[in-house]
C-alpha cells in the first residue's frame, strides 16, 4: 500500500486522479502502488512550467508516472516537482522497465537527469546535440518564412516562454 | 562499442569483428542493420551481435525520424495541433486525431452528439482495417509472399477512396476535430461504405487462404519471437504484441470511450505467444473490425455532427451574413483561437499497435503548455531484445515485422 | 558504362543525336529507384508500385535494397537531422547517371514542420530533380513526376548533370 504520509496533495483533473509526492519519495511511491496492482507504467513525462501564469508551481519541472491498474482499470498520475541545473531524480527502470526507453527520453528533452539509469544517453537527438530541445526557453527553429510573424519569431528563444 | 560509431551508418549490413569468444570459439559478430534498410519498416536501426547465425544481443537505436512534433504543437493553437497529430504514426491518422480531440473535449468539458460517435468509430475502424492490411502487406513481402502486398494494398486503395469521399484527404484526414468531426458522412460514403463492408470478409479469407496454411509462412513464424504473458506485461507491451501472449486486454473494453460499449464485439486473443499466433490476432481483429463497421453502419442516428458550442466550433457560414455575434465568434477563432481551462488530462485510444495516448498540459491560453504523445511503438520496441534472443539472424526479419512499429510513431 | 567514355572522346565537338536518343530512351525507359521510403510518403510510394498504379509498366519494376544498384532516390518523408548524413552517404554510394526525386512537402519544403528537429528540404544536401507537393502526394503525383523525369532524360541524351 502506499504510504499515505508520502502524498503531498492529490486531486482529480478532468475525470485523472493524480496524487503529488516529494522527489525524494518517488521511488517508494511507484513501489507502493505496484504492489497495491497498479503494474503498469503508462508513460513517464515531464512538463516545464516556466513562466506559467495559471498557478503558483513548486518548482519548474513537473514529472508524471502515470500508472495503471490492469485488474480494476484504475489509473492514477504520480506527480512530482524538482529544480536545478540539471534537475535530478531517482530512476524507476528497476521497478518498471518500459521507464528505461522513457528517462532517456526526458533527460535528452528536458535535461532531467535519472540518477541510477544503467544508459543514460541521448534517444532521439543525435548524439552531439546541445541543448534540450522541449524546454520553454529553447526556440522552435526552423526556417523564417516570408511574410510570417509567427515563424520569425520561432528563431529566438521565447521571453515569456 | 559506442553508437556514435558512425563507419557503418547507411552500409546495410556490415561486420565489425569485436573481439569478445561465442559459443563455439569463434568470435561475436557486431552487425549494423543499418537505418536505410529494405526490412525494418523504416528507419531503425539495430546493432545486433552474432554467435555464429545466433542472435545474442540486440540494441535498437532510434531517433532517425524524430519531427518534433510536440515542440510544434506548443507553437500552434489548438485547433491547429490537429494537423499535426495525423502524422506521428503515419498508419492511422484519425486514431490519433481521436486521442487528441478527446483530451481536449474532456478539459473543455464538452459532449459531441451520437452521431459524431458513431462517425469517429467508423472512422477508428476503417483505420485499423487499413494498419493491419499494410502491416500484412509489408511483412508478408519481407517473408516472401509478395502476392500479400498486392492484394493488401488492392483493399488498402478503396479504404483510401472512403478516406477521401468524406474528408477529402486520402491519408492524414484530420477528420476527428476537438468538437466533432469535419463533415457529415455523404450518401455515396454511406453506400460506398455498405459495398465495402460486404466485401471484405471475402478478401481476408483470401489473405488467409495463402498464409494461415501455408507450410512456408507456419515454418518462418511459429516458435518465432516467443514473448511470454508475464514478460509481455511486464515490458508493457500493448495491442497485438500483449494480445498474442494470451492476455485479453483491449482498450475498446477495458475503458470505452466514444460509445465502444454500444458494439459488440469480440478481444482477439491467441495463447501461442509467437509471430503466428499475432498473425491470428491481427487477422482477427480485422474481422471484429468489419462486423463492428457492420453495426455502426446499420445504427447510424441521425442528427448533428459537431457539438454546438460557438466557443470552440465556427458558425456556419450562413449566419455569417445575419449575426454580428457570429461573425465576432468566427473572428476569434480564426485569429486567436480558444483557450482551453487550465489543468491535465491524458487520455488513451486502441491504435493498430496497442495504446495509443494524448497527454495534454493547458496553462489557460490559446496555446498547448504540453502536448505528450504516448506511443505503442516507442514501448512495444524494447520488448525486441526479449524475443529476438537465441534466433537466428533471418528470423530477426519476421519479428521485427511482428512488432508493428511505426517509426514515427516512436521518434515523434 | 562504355558510352561515357566514347562520349568524352568524340569530344564538345561532334553532336549525337540518334546515339543520345537511343541512350536516354534505354535509361529512361528503365528507371531503377533505390528503397528510400522514411514516413508518411512511403505509403503511397509503396501504393504507387502496387497494383492500381504499377510503376512496373514505365520500367520501375524492382525497387532496389542497394544504392549501388539503383539510379534514382525517391525521397518519400521527412529528413530530420540524425537522418541527414545516412541520406547523404546514400546518395554518394549510387553510381552516375543518378536522378533525385523529393517526393512530399516535407521533403521538398520542411512541410507542416518547421522546427529544429527536421532539415527544411532535402535540397539542402542532395541536388533534386523533380519536387512533389503534396502531403502525402497522391500515388498519381509520384506517376506524373516520374513521367516528368523521363522526359528530362530522354532529353539529356549521353550527356547527364556534371
Amino acid at each position: 500500500m502506499i504510504d499515505e504520509t508520502l502524498v503531498v496533495e492529490k486531486g482529480v483533473s478532468a475525470g485523472d486522479a493524480w496524487i503529488t509526492v516529494e522527489p525524494a519519495n518517488v521511488h517508494r511511491s511507484l513501489s507502493g502502488l505496484k504492489d497495491e496492482g497498479y503494474q503498469l507504467l503508462v508513460f513517464l513525462s515531464c512538463v516545464d512550467h516556466l513562466a506559467d501564469a495559471s498557478k503558483s508551481w513548486p518548482a519548474r519541472y513537473e514529472l508524471l508516472y502515470q500508472l495503471r491498474n490492469m485488474d480494476t482499470k484504475d489509473q492514477v498520475r504520480v506527480r512530482a516537482f524538482v529544480d536545478g541545473d540539471p534537475p535530478h531524480i531517482e530512476s524507476v527502470h528497476d521497478l518498471f522497465p518500459p521507464a528505461n526507453w522513457d528517462e532517456r527520453e526526458t533527460y535528452d528533452m528536458f535535461g532531467v537527469v535519472f540518477d541510477n539509469h544503467p544508459d543514460l544517453t541521448r534517444i532521439l537527438m543525435p548524439d552531439d546535440w546541445v541543448g534540450h530541445p522541449l524546454r520553454r526557453d529553447y526556440p522552435v527553429g526552423g526556417e523564417v518564412v516570408e511574410f510570417s510573424e509567427e515563424h520569425e519569431t520561432w528563431q529566438t528563444a521565447p521571453e515569456k516562454a | 562499442m559506442s553508437v556514435t560509431d558512425t563507419s557503418t551508418i547507411g552500409q546495410g549490413i556490415t561486420v565489425n569483428r569485436s573481439g569478445q569468444t561465442g559459443a563455439f570459439g569463434g568470435e561475436l559478430l557486431t552487425v549494423n542493420f543499418g537505418p536505410h534498410h529494405p526490412s525494418t519498416h523504416g528507419v531503425l536501426r539495430l546493432i545486433v551481435e552474432l554467435d555464429g547465425e545466433q542472435v545474442r544481443s540486440v540494441k535498437p537505436v532510434i531517433g532517425y525520424l524524430h519531427t518534433g512534433i510536440e515542440k510544434q504543437a506548443e507553437a500552434l493553437r489548438w485547433q491547429q495541433v490537429v494537423v499535426v497529430t495525423d502524422r506521428h504514426d503515419y498508419l492511422s491518422p484519425p486514431i490519433n486525431n481521436l486521442a487528441y480531440a478527446l483530451a481536449v473535449e474532456r478539459l473543455l468539458g464538452v459532449d459531441v452528439p451520437p452521431r459524431a460517435n458513431a462517425l469517429r468509430v467508423i472512422m477508428s475502424e476503417l483505420t485499423r482495417l487499413s494498419s493491419h492490411l499494410i502491416w500484412l502487406g509489408t511483412s508478408g513481402i519481407e517473408l516472401g509472399a509478395i502476392t500479400m502486398l498486392m492484394y493488401c494494398f488492392r483493399e488498402r486503395d478503396r479504404i483510401m477512396d472512403l478516406n477521401e469521399e468524406i474528408s477529402g484527404f486520402r491519408m492524414h484526414t484530420s477528420y476527428i476535430r476537438p468538437g466533432g468531426v469535419f463533415a457529415d458522412a455523404t450518401p455515396r460514403f454511406l453506400e460506398m461504405l455498405d459495398v465495402f463492408v460486404r466485401q471484405m470478409p471475402g478478401y481476408i479469407d483470401e489473405y488467409e487462404a495463402l498464409l494461415t496454411d501455408n507450410p512456408i509462412f507456419r515454418s518462418r513464424t511459429i516458435g518465432v519471437g516467443r514473448l511470454s504473458a508475464e514478460d509481455a506485461k511486464r515490458l508493457g507491451a500493448s495491442g497485438p504484441m500483449l494480445r498474442g501472449s494470451g492476455v485479453a486486454w483491449d482498450l475498446r473494453k477495458a475503458v470505452p470511450y466514444s460509445g465502444y460499449q454500444n458494439y459488440e464485439f469480440e478481444i482477439a486473443t491467441s495463447d501461442m505467444c509467437d509471430c503466428y499466433g499475432r498473425y491470428l490476432v491481427r487477422i482477427k481483429e480485422m474481422r471484429e473490425a468489419v462486423k463492428i463497421l457492420r453495426q455502426a453502419l446499420d445504427r447510424l442516428p441521425d442528427g448533428p455532427v459537431n457539438v454546438d458550442d460557438r466557443k470552440v466550433l465556427p458558425p456556419p457560414r450562413e449566419e455569417l451574413e445575419t449575426s454580428m455575434e457570429a461573425v465576432i465568434h468566427h473572428f476569434k477563432l480564426f485569429t486567436e483561437g480558444y483557450s482551453v481551462p487550465p489543468g491535465d488530462v491524458y487520455v488513451a485510444v486502441e491504435s493498430g499497435r496497442g495504446e495509443n495516448g494524448c497527454y495534454i498540459a493547458s496553462d489557460g491560453t490559446h496555446k498547448p503548455r504540453r502536448v505528450k504523445f504516448r506511443s505503442a511503438s516507442f514501448v512495444n520496441l524494447q520488448a525486441l531484445e526479449r524475443m529476438a534472443l537465441n534466433h537466428l539472424i533471418a528470423d530477426m526479419i519476421a519479428i521485427i515485422g511482428t512488432a508493428d512499429t511505426v517509426l514515427g510513431d516512436c521518434d515523434r | 558504362m562504355g558510352i561515357d567514355a566514347l562520349a568524352e572522346s568524340l569530344g564538345q565537338n561532334i553532336l549525337t543525336t540518334t546515339l543520345g536518343r537511343i541512350v536516354g530512351w534505354g535509361r529512361g525507359n528503365s528507371i531503377w529507384p533505390a528503397q528510400f521510403g522514411l514516413a508518411c510518403c512511403a505509403m503511397e510510394m509503396i501504393d504507387s508500385a502496387t497494383a492500381n498504379m504499377d510503376l512496373g509498366r514505365f520500367g520501375s519494376e524492382a525497387f532496389r535494397a542497394s544504392p549501388r544498384q539503383s539510379d534514382l532516390m525517391i525521397v518519400s518523408g521527412r529528413v530530420s537531422q540524425k537522418m541527414a548524413p545516412i541520406l547523404r552517404t546514400i546518395y554518394d554510394q549510387m553510381p552516375e547517371p543518378k536522378w533525385v526525386i523529393s517526393m512530399g512537402a516535407c521533403a521538398s519544403t520542411g512541410g507542416v514542420f518547421n522546427n529544429y528537429a527536421l532539415l527544411q528540404g532535402v535540397d539542402k544536401i542532395v541536388p533534386v530533380d523533380v519536387y512533389i507537393p503534396g502531403c502525402p502526394p497522391r500515388p498519381e503525383d509520384l506517376v506524373n513526376a516520374i513521367m516528368i523525369l523521363q522526359e528530362r532524360i530522354k532529353a539529356q541524351g549521353f550527356v547527364t548533370r556534371q
